[in-house]
């Protein structure tokens, strides 16, 4: 399954920053909305009607929980989804920060619930084991204890009330009622008093009692007016005291009063305070319950918020800084060396974002030198190049065939010259060794003149070299160069070679016309005397020797030689003589045409072809290339024996720069051994033939910068090509 | 997302309360009635349905409840706003001693010590009040008193008060009730 590579997570911090700030924002108002709604809440419940008390806390409690659960939920739920989407998403980073957040969350959240379970179980377990303990039982019986004990006090100073009134009721004019009471009082306990109290309050007292016990005593009194007391005794207890009170008549009371020590009296508030506590947890045991839970829920949710919070913060200082260097691999990945992480911390990830960034500074800087090196390289390169084009072209336009052979004994380089000179092809021949190459035949000379050059001290060795390629012998000067490196190593060889052949051809067409001119200078000079002195012996001495046909035969021969002779001093001087050519610019095609019709006519059981291809003007010498053509055409004639087939091409050549006129015929041939002296004067195998016809043909190619060549047409015959450039260079 | 979050927050704020308010007879001031002269107004009303059977269970439990009332004596205009001509804030307490088994009554100035529970719950409900008045009283005009109660508070053990701190174990508050005042 093909994995899709991750995408980056929003690559704007800024984006980030400012959500961050929207969060605090919406915390702020969500804060805000409770404190409102708990207000709006308390004007609602008062202009509703409803019953209002102090509960604004238990409100604004209540509703902080329901805010505190919803915005957990809330963040938790979003946090969540987000993590999932991103997961989706293949957002780089969401893998671990899932991994991590619910690894946070489930390792706070386990532990508080279960701790939530268990403190509410022993919260719960506890109220109950003490609402339904002994405790309750305790404080009863010591309640009762307390209260028999104050009881029986009470009862014992029934004695004493009733003595007391006994003597308040008996009391004469002049004694005083407490008078009366400290009477009745002696014998009694130091801590018995003796109280009268009337309608209006304490009458008269015996005793140190307390403001605050005889206001009770006195309050109880009224509350219990009315009420019809048997044996006319009453008692009454509290936390400090216990009493007995004996109604009298006229609506008084006497009161007997014990105070309990301080002490005692603390010890038994204690005990009634504690029993209260205890019946007011039994009543409220469920509101108590709800308040711990309460409690216990607050906090739980607490640190559920606050341990899912840290975890999605730890979560995210963990990833931001793996994500920011996932992202900023991949950019340097595809190149950007530009990265910048922007985290500072003093942890080992801001010492990696620290190696980070200075790795994409350093590639950088290695970047820029290989770009630098490379720029240089290429310059290099560049020049390299524009000279190996400079010596190409050199060794492409100059005159000498030039072929390199590397130190492995490759042809590395020929030129077209080399090519045209041993007509070659160089994608046949580059690259391979050059033994591979060389003809059998020429081998023994290759090797000759290498050994020559290894052994010449210049290393440089130039020989003149005769050799047959493609059926036709050429003469070379051939210079051998041995290359050699700086350090002497040995790098190859650099061969050059002049073709010879055609300057040795002009050389003997020269020299040939040389002799042509003195022969006829020579032999012109004798013929005219020896035929005008053999014509008058003709005309004195014929009519004497009528009867000897000897003399008029002799006469006869002698003048038709002479005859003989001056035409071919005519035909040398002519060859001798043969002016330099006129050059116009023309169409050759059109010139030749009227050559080939003539023969065309005179020759009517030869097949006369003439294909001429559209080419362009020529500069040539209209004459001379007419003469050329028609000797060619009249060997051709001469060799087909009015029965053939000749065809006359005109071709250009661009890549050559020249034209080539080609005359084809399927006569019988020219034999190799002839080939050589083909072109050279006074060489004919035609019975009656100067032999100077290709000689000519051969000069007038020569004048024309050109060259004329023969070989063997296939199937039969020969073809003689005569190939002159479109623009002749200009000599001298 | 937000807006359902907003819609969860506004339901549990508004429709859960009024959904859980409690459906047992409304406490109120009725039988108000009184007389204003001689630069004070004596007025008798009396509260009904204040005490729940919680209430009472938790009074017997030896848990302090106070009521705190407000009386306010109007002189009553046809035409124009209600004139205050007196006004009075009182507390009235009562809590059992499990210890001498009486019901102590507190009235202010003065502790009633009450045997028995009807006496202690009557007390606590029925008012005899003199508001002092800050303008004499034209006699034959219209006057009205208005009295409101409310529970002032819970006297639990020090123990339950830190427990139970932000819990109201009651809710108890009338509306506001009037009464004619007589003006002779």
């Amino acid at each position: 399954m093909k994995e899709t590579p991750p995408r980056r997570a929003d690559p704007s911090p800024g984006k980030d920053l400012a959500r961050r700030r929207r969060e605090r924002i919406a915390i702020g108002i969500v804060a805000v909305l409770v404190i409102g709604l708990t207000i709006l809440e308390a004007n609602l419940a008062a202009v509703g009607g409803m019953a209002f008390s102090s509960n604004i806390v238990i409100f604004a409690l209540i509703n902080l929980n329901v805010i505190l659960i919803v915005l957990l939920i809330f963040l938790v739920t979003r946090n969540v989804f987000k993590l999932i989407l991103d997961r989706k998403r293949n957002i780089l980073g969401a893998k671990i920060r899932s991994r991590l957040v619910f690894i946070f969350i489930a390792f706070s959240l386990i532990p508080t619930i279960l701790l939530f379970v268990a403190a509410a179980n022993i919260t719960t377990t506890s109220i109950k084991s003490w609402i339904g303990g002994r405790v309750g039982v305790a404080l009863t019986n010591a309640l009762d204890i307390v209260r028999g004990n104050l009881e029986k006090e009470a009862a014992s100073l029934s004695g004493v009330a009733d003595q007391a009134a006994s003597a308040v009721l008996r009391k004469s004019r002049k004694d005083s009622l407490k008078t009366s009471l400290e009477k009745s009082r002696k014998g009694s306990s130091p801590d018995v008093s003796l109280l009268v109290v009337g309608r209006g309050g304490v009458l008269a007292a015996s005793g140190d009692v307390t403001g605050e016990i005889a206001t009770q005593i006195r309050s109880r009194l009224k509350g219990e007016e009315g009420n019809v007391v048997r044996g006319g005794v009453m008692t009454f207890i509290g936390e400090s005291y216990a009493s007995a009170v004996r109604r009298l008549p006229d609506g008084r009371a006497v009161v007997a009063v014990k105070t309990i020590p301080r002490d005692e009296a603390n010890k038994i508030r204690d005990i009634a305070k504690a029993y209260d506590e205890y019946h007011q947890v039994r009543l409220l045991d469920d509101p108590i319950r709800a308040s711990y839970i309460a409690t216990l829920i607050l906090i739980t949710l607490l640190v559920v918020f606050a341990a899912s919070w840290m975890g999605i913060y730890l979560a995210r200082q963990i990833t931001v800084p793996i994500q920011m260097l996932a992202e900023g691999t991949e950019k340097v990945a595809s190149g950007d060396l530009d990265v910048r992480l922007d985290y500072r911390s003093d942890d080992e990830f801001g010492h990696l974002v620290g190696s980070f960034n200075r790795m994409t500074a350093d590639l950088k800087g290695m970047k820029k030198s290989l770009e630098d090196a490379n720029v240089s390289l290429s310059s290099t390169f560049e020049e390299l190049r524009r000279r190996s084009r400079f010596i190409e072209t050199i060794l492409t336009n100059i005159s000498t065939g030039v072929i390199v052979i590397d130190r492995l004994g490759r042809i590395s380089m020929i030129n077209k010259v080399a090519e045209l000179i041993l007509s070659i092809k160089t994608d046949k021949v580059l690259g391979k060794p050059y033994k591979e190459v060389v003809r059998e035949e020429h081998y023994e000379t290759v090797r000759t003149l290498s050994r020559e050059v290894g052994e010449t001290p210049g290393r440089k060795v130039e020989r003149q070299v005769d050799l047959s390629v493609m059926g036709k012998e050429i003469s070379l000067r051939v210079s051998v160069t041995s290359l050699q490196g700086d350090d002497g190593e040995y790098l190859g060889l650099v061969v050059a070679f002049d073709d010879l052949s055609q300057a040795m051809r002009l050389q003997r067409i020269m020299a040939w016309r040389e002799v042509a001119r003195r022969i006829a200078h020579e032999i012109r000079n004798p013929l005219t005397p020896i035929q005008l002195s053999t014509e008058r012996l003709q005309k004195k001495f014929a009519p004497l020797h009528d009867r000897d046909p000897a003399f008029s035969e002799c006469t006869q021969t002698i003048l038709s030689e002479v005859e003989s002779l001056k035409s071919l001093v005519e035909e040398f001087t002519r060859f001798a003589r043969m002016p330099a050519p006129a050059f116009k610019e023309g169409n050759l095609v059109e010139e030749l045409r009227p050559v080939v019709e003539t023969f065309r006519a005179a020759h009517s059981g030869i097949a006369w072809e003439f294909e001429g291809e559209d080419i362009p003007t020529v500069w040539f010498d209209p004459f001379q290339i007419r003469r050329a053509v028609t000797n060619l055409l009249e060997n051709a004639a001469s060799a087909l024996g009015g029965q053939g087939r000749v065809a006359v091409r005109v071709a250009h050549e661009p890549g050559l720069g020249s034209v080539r006129v080609s005359v084809r015929d399927d006569g019988p041939g020219i034999p190799s051994g002839d080939r050589d002296r083909l072109f050279e004067p006074y060489f004919s195998r035609k019975e009656g033939g100067t032999g100077l016809g290709l000689a000519i043909v051969s000069a007038i190619a020569s004048d024309h910068q050109g060259t004329v060549v023969v070989r063997d047409n296939v199937p039969r015959g020969s073809v003689f090509e005569i190939e002159i450039p479109v623009r002749p260079k200009r000599r001298g | 997302m937000r807006y359902v979050v907003i819609s969860l927050v506004f339901l549990v704020v508004f429709v859960t309360p009024v959904l859980s308010a409690d459906t047992s007879p409304k406490p109120r001031i009725t039988d108000i009635h009184g007389e204003a002269k001689e630069g004070k107004a004596k007025v008798h009303f009396t509260l009904r349905n204040a005490f729940s059977p919680e209430m009472v269970e938790a009074l017997k439990s030896g848990i302090e409840i106070s009521f705190e009332t407000v009386v306010r004596v109007q002189r009553h205009h046809r035409n124009w706003f209600d004139a205050t001509v007196g006004k009075i804030t009182f507390s009235r307490s009562v809590r059992y001693d499990v210890l001498s088994r009486v019901y102590r009554l507190n009235r202010g100035k003065e502790v009633d010590l009450l045997p028995d529970i009807f006496t202690a719950l009557a007390g606590m409900t029925r008012y005899e009040i003199v508001v002092p008045l800050t303008s004499p009283v034209t006699p034959g005009k219209r006057y009205q008193a208005l009295v409101r109660t409310r529970l002032d508070k819970v006297g639990l053990s020090e123990p339950l008060r830190s427990i139970l701190f932000f819990s109201s174990l009651w809710d108890l508050e009338t509306e506001w009730a009037i009464g004619a005042i007589a003006a002779p």
